[in-house]
């Protein structure tokens, strides 16, 4: 179909076609590397990897981007997409089918969240923090009894779910929190508090860390928990389409049967955990890089300057290819990585090096992607201020760059 | 109630289209390719009929052996099973006389079609089937409701099967047509008679499972010869840059003398 009867398709139709001609916002194309996108292989290992690809690519194009500056600028979660996203079984992609999941791996959650972030980073920071901090971790950690409780709803997309770790007097620290859960009778009272945590307005239900005795414990607690609190939300530089807020626990009954585990487990349940959020993490920031090269490729040849597209410049094609060439280096390694992290495989190395390697990548091309279109790509005309904006988290949240050296080092010094 | 649908495997339209040297052919090499959009909206009306009335959704696609992705894709959202005519160059009459024999061997209630395949906008594979078979054809199905309805929110069907009896809104030049046509019958189907569901990852994960059949040409006794030569391919004309004119008299002058279109 040639380009021209591709425009009469979207005119005939707005751009309600499905995977429609339609261009949204500013991008004109998505798909750098569409053209060899049949391909099985690092990035689409199965045919249902593929499909899942394109399906998520195909509902981020056509219903997630018309709505990310927008929520942006109200610094608010757009739960009803949210919903879409249990709609389309996104939720569960990782728990086994048996539990109402999709059975797939870390290869396929860093798929969808990849994609998502081509659009918006914000958004899928609360799909992050329910599906994979919230529903992941649990379906990991839990019993029957408690799946049976609080699976269901937040699969369906009903609950939001979310998880809380750090506190106002311990980050990278994880092991010196507060918070403390004393046994009593058939319940837990935890006091202290959790800080940063994404969800905490909307959610329902969280994962929360505390310590019983000297040891790390991991808990659910939902909001008919007496004693349980969240704060307003916590205004942020950027991932404004989702909203960050303190859990706040003051003599909090939590039932004792809500101990993920036993007591002391917590530590292995977060250390898990955090290998796939660091993974999610990374492929968010490759989706902003992949989208920022997009921008500013597409300017370079189109703005013209002393007489010539400004791709001709040097100065333009370093950015465009510095980006580019880290751009593929971040994809290789997550989605390498990505085959070598599951519930059963163990790769604190590799997840921590791809989140070390590419979370800047997001962040530098996004700079790169502003200096090329210039006074354009600092105003909200573009999306490249929002993903700058949004790029910046990912150096710090779930794990910031320095706790990613300390551990990588740690580790590689272990192994000796 | 048995439909069998089509989804064709066609040139991605948000890509430009690349002619070989020879002038005579398409280049395919780092081409993608999709599922007719057409189609996709077939396989959407399918389903919610299905939904409605019970029986099949199965899948046909005439094409190259890759067409199994959009079969795969066609039963992510939902249809049955699938059926690939494995064939190399598909003109409109190839298409519509393995679908012919495709239709007695299944013997479906309703065949849905796109109303065009994207990659040559012959429209009328969907009219040739129906002279082959002679069945009834209502064709560019349309929602009369529209597609902001409360109707296309409930992803209520279109079409209306009743008594062995099916009404097809038809878009025509002056408006609205209202059909109706006695089961068997082939319907084609136009962008406004709903919006296609993405599928979902549950279905993707079931989609593996379904079964795809596969035939040739020769397997359905077909002729394979296209009655259709393609001679030559030529880009379109590249747009001339906008001019400003000084005056209204300027501009009725390059109109009328330049542009003679008034």
């Amino acid at each position: 179909m040639s380009e021209a009867q591709c425009l009469g398709l979207s005119a005939e139709k707005g751009s309600s076609l499905h995977s429609g001609c339609a261009t949204v916002g500013q991008a004109v194309d998505y798909g750098f590397r569409k053209d060899q996108s049949v391909k099985l292989d690092l990035f689409n290992p199965s045919q249902e990897h593929r499909m899942l690809r394109d399906m998520i690519s195909a509902f981020t194009k056509e219903q997630v981007e018309s709505q990310a500056a927008e929520y942006d600028q109200r610094g608010e979660l757009n739960i009803s997409l949210f919903r879409e996203l249990a709609r389309l079984g996104l939720m569960g992609i990782t728990i086994p089918e048996v539990h109402g999941g999709a059975g797939l791996d870390a290869v396929a959650s860093v798929i969808v969240h990849h994609e998502l972030s081509k659009s918006d980073p914000g958004f899928c920071l609360a799909y992050l923090a329910h599906a994979l901090l919230f529903v992941n971790n649990f379906y990991w950690a839990s019993n029957d009894a408690q799946k049976k409780k609080y699976l269901e709803p937040t699969l369906s997309g009903e609950w939001v779910g979310g998880m809380g770790m750090t506190e106002p007097g311990h980050g990278t620290d994880v092991l010196g929190m507060s918070t403390t859960a004393v046994k009593k009778g058939t319940k837990y009272l935890v006091n202290g508090s959790k800080t940063y945590i994404t969800n905490a307005s909307e959610g329902d239900v969280f994962q929360v860390y505390a310590k019983t005795g000297g040891e790390i414990s991991a808990f659910v607690v939902d909001r008919s928990c007496p004693g349980f609190s969240t704060s307003k939300p916590i205004k942020k530089m950027g991932m404004r389409g989702s909203t960050m807020g303190e859990l706040i626990f003051e003599d909090c009954e939590v039932p004792a049967e809500n101990l993920l585990g036993g007591e002391g487990a917590g530590l292995v349940h977060m250390m898990r955990n955090l290998e796939i959020e660091r993974l999610a993490l990374s492929a968010m920031s490759l989706g902003i890089a992949d989208r920022c090269m997009e921008i500013m490729t597409a300017h370079s040849k189109e703005r013209v300057a002393f007489g010539q597209p400004i791709y001709k410049f040097g100065q333009i094609q370093r950015y465009i290819a510095d980006g580019y060439a880290m751009t593929e280096a971040a994809r290789a390694l997550v989605y390498y990585v990505a085959h070598n992290v599951g519930p059963e495989i163990q790769n604190r190395l590799g997840s921590d090096a791809a989140k070390l390697f590419t979370a800047p990548v997001g962040k530098i091309v996004a700079d790169y992607a502003m200096q090329v279109l210039g006074g354009a790509g600092y105003c909200e005309e573009y999306p490249v201020e929002r993903l700058f904006r949004d790029a910046k988290l990912i150096e710090i949240g779930g794990g910031t760059l320095e706790s990613h050296q300390k551990n990588i080092t740690k580790d590689l010094i272990r192994s000796l | 109630m048995k439909i069998l649908v089509t989804v064709k495997r066609v040139t991605d339209y948000e890509r430009k289209v690349k002619i070989a040297p020879d002038g005579k052919s398409l280049l395919t090499d780092g081409m993608s390719f999709v599922a007719n959009p057409f189609d996709e909206i077939a396989v959407e009306e399918a389903l919610r009929l299905n939904k409605a009335h019970g029986g099949e959704v199965v899948v046909v696609s005439v094409g190259p052996k890759d067409s199994t992705q959009e079969i795969r894709k066609a039963l992510a959202m939902g249809a049955h099973r699938g059926i690939l005519v494995t064939a190399e160059t598909v003109d409109s009459d190839v298409y519509a006389r393995a679908l012919q024999q495709l239709v007695e061997k299944e013997q479906p209630e309703l065949v849905i079609m796109g109303k065009q395949n994207t990659d040559d906008d012959a429209n009328q594979e969907g009219q040739l089937l129906a002279g082959y078979l002679n069945w009834p054809q209502a064709t560019f199905a349309s929602k009369e409701a529209g597609l902001d309805s409360a109707d296309e929110k409930a992803q209520k069907p279109g079409l209306v099967v009743d008594n062995g009896q099916l009404t097809v809104v038809r878009e025509a030049d002056g408006g609205l047509e209202h059909l109706s046509v006695d089961l068997p019958a082939i319907v084609t189907t136009d962008l406004r008679l709903n919006q296609p569901r993405f599928a979902s990852l549950p279905g993707i994960m079931k989609a593996k499972k379904k079964k795809v059949e596969e035939f040739s040409l020769g397997d359905l006794g077909v002729d394979p010869a296209p009655k259709l030569t393609y001679v030559a391919y030529s880009e379109p004309k590249e747009r001339q840059a906008g001019q400003i004119v000084e005056n209204i008299d300027a501009l009725v002058d390059r109109l009328r003398n330049e542009a003679k279109v008034i």
